[in-house]
């Protein structure tokens, strides 16, 4: 039995990289960061808070992400929403994630043979 | 608002690029007040639940370095390797080399006792210092991601003896170094040898007679030897050609030492006569004897090793 520490960095670098990705889906409808930590939690991507509003800056750098201020409701909040660029972008990605859930399959259906 | 919130922003954007100071504040002061809002509505009182949130949030400088994309490693993985090949090839020779030098040079000034102290505090201290300065040129690379341009790794590197080498460096080093001190002592005790004469500053301990020429000669065959030892290095085993120059050069400082002493002409006559001890006939046959069967055990043990290695390289 592998330890919990063992399984818990597999399960982490399994991740690190799901995070962009499900946010510039998530980000196609505009949204702020706690916001969007909620929704990605809520549909099965856990996100530590301390990851994922420093990547929302970095990928507005990256002109993946464009940003714009709310300051209509009690406090100022920065929506950010996916941008074209980011949209060309997490297409490759999901092309990628496609791939590699298809090789995935024909790799296990190829042992079980 | 809190103090405990304010401490918190002010610890995180102090380390944060200025220019995007002020958004980031705004940001993220927003997103606290929005986590600690969503934990009171699970009924949480608002102090313990602005501690979770900042604690969950974490150290304020690694909350900074992920909002400045700033490194939290001192050498990375990219850098990693070319740092420890080079600590290693500079510290493997150069704090030696610094000692011995530093020890020869107190030494000829008189200081004989002091003079492995000062070597070796010398080494430590050069030690340290190119650990340091390595270090320190490494890391600045590894904040400034500069390019090494390195050449790529390929299988030609790949050492063709490494496995099975009988001559390592550090057995190459500690025998030249070994070498360098012996010629350079010949020389030293001439004018050095810490035994006060009766007259004059110093005696020497050979027969200054021998410079006419067997100090001279030993000197030439000691060279020689360090040639035999760089050969045999580059070699990377006892070869039967090594084994043959070996046994020549071994015999070519045997011999005139075993003659020397044994017809009283090593050591300077004045320096014998200096010591009661040694003056009397008897004691002094003792020590020429023990000088000359040492040598020739030494020597003969040196010839036959080398031989004994020779043949376990034949498969």
């Amino acid at each position: 039995m592998v330890s919990d520490e063992v399984l818990r960095t597999h399960l982490q670098e399994l991740r690190r990289g799901t995070v962009v990705v499900a946010s510039l889906v998530a980000l196609r409808l505009p949204d702020y960061g706690y916001a969007l930590l909620q929704r990605l939690t809520g549909h099965g991507f856990p996100v530590d808070a301390n990851t994922l509003y420093p990547l929302l800056r970095r990928l507005e750098e990256q002109g993946l992400l464009t940003s714009e201020w709310n300051t209509e409701e009690s406090r100022p909040r920065k929506f950010y929403r996916t941008s074209e660029e980011g949209e060309r972008v997490l297409q490759r990605l999901l092309g990628d994630l496609a791939a590699v859930q298809t090789s995935l399959t024909d790799l296990i259906e190829g042992a079980q043979r | 608002m809190s103090s405990l919130t304010d401490r918190y922003l002010a610890a995180t954007l102090r380390s944060v690029p200025a220019g995007r100071r002020a958004e980031i504040e705004t940001e993220l002061r927003g997103s606290i007040e929005d986590m600690i809002d969503g934990r009171r509505a699970d009924g949480r009182d608002t102090e313990a639940a602005e501690r979770e949130v900042l604690n969950e949030l974490g150290d304020p400088a690694q909350l900074a370095a992920r909002y400045a994309d700033r490194r939290l490693q001192l050498i990375g993985p990219a850098y990693y390797l070319a740092w420890e090949r080079l600590m290693k090839l500079l510290l493997s020779f150069i704090p030696a080399l610094v000692g011995v030098v530093v020890g020869l040079v107190e030494a000829s000034d008189g200081n004989g006792g002091g003079a492995i102290g000062e070597g070796i505090s010398a080494a430590i201290q050069t030690a340290v210092q190119i650990a340091f300065w390595v270090t320190l040129v490494f890391a600045v690379l590894e904040r400034t991601n500069t390019a090494l341009h390195l050449p790529a790794w390929t299988v030609d590197q790949l050492r063709e003896d490494h496995v099975n080498r009988q001559i390592t460096p550090v057995d190459t080093v500690a025998a030249i170094g070994f070498l360098v001190l012996v010629i350079a002592y010949l020389p030293i005790q001439q004018f050095r040898s810490f035994v006060p004469g009766d007259g004059h500053g110093n005696l020497p301990i050979l027969d200054p007679a021998l410079w006419s020429f067997w100090l001279p000669f030993l000197i030439a065959v000691l060279v020689a030897t360090i040639g035999l030892e760089v050969a045999k290095f580059r070699a990377g085993r006892w070869t039967w050609p090594l084994v043959g120059v070996n046994a020549v050069l071994d015999l070519a400082f045997a011999v005139p030492v075993i003659w020397l002493i044994s017809t009283d002409r090593l050591l300077n006559p004045d320096f014998v006569h200096r010591w009661e001890w040694l003056s009397q006939a008897d004691n002094l046959h003792n020590v020429a004897t023990f000088v000359a069967v040492g040598t020739a055990l030494i020597t003969a043990w040196d010839i036959i090793d080398s031989a004994i290695k020779a043949y376990r390289n034949r498969h």
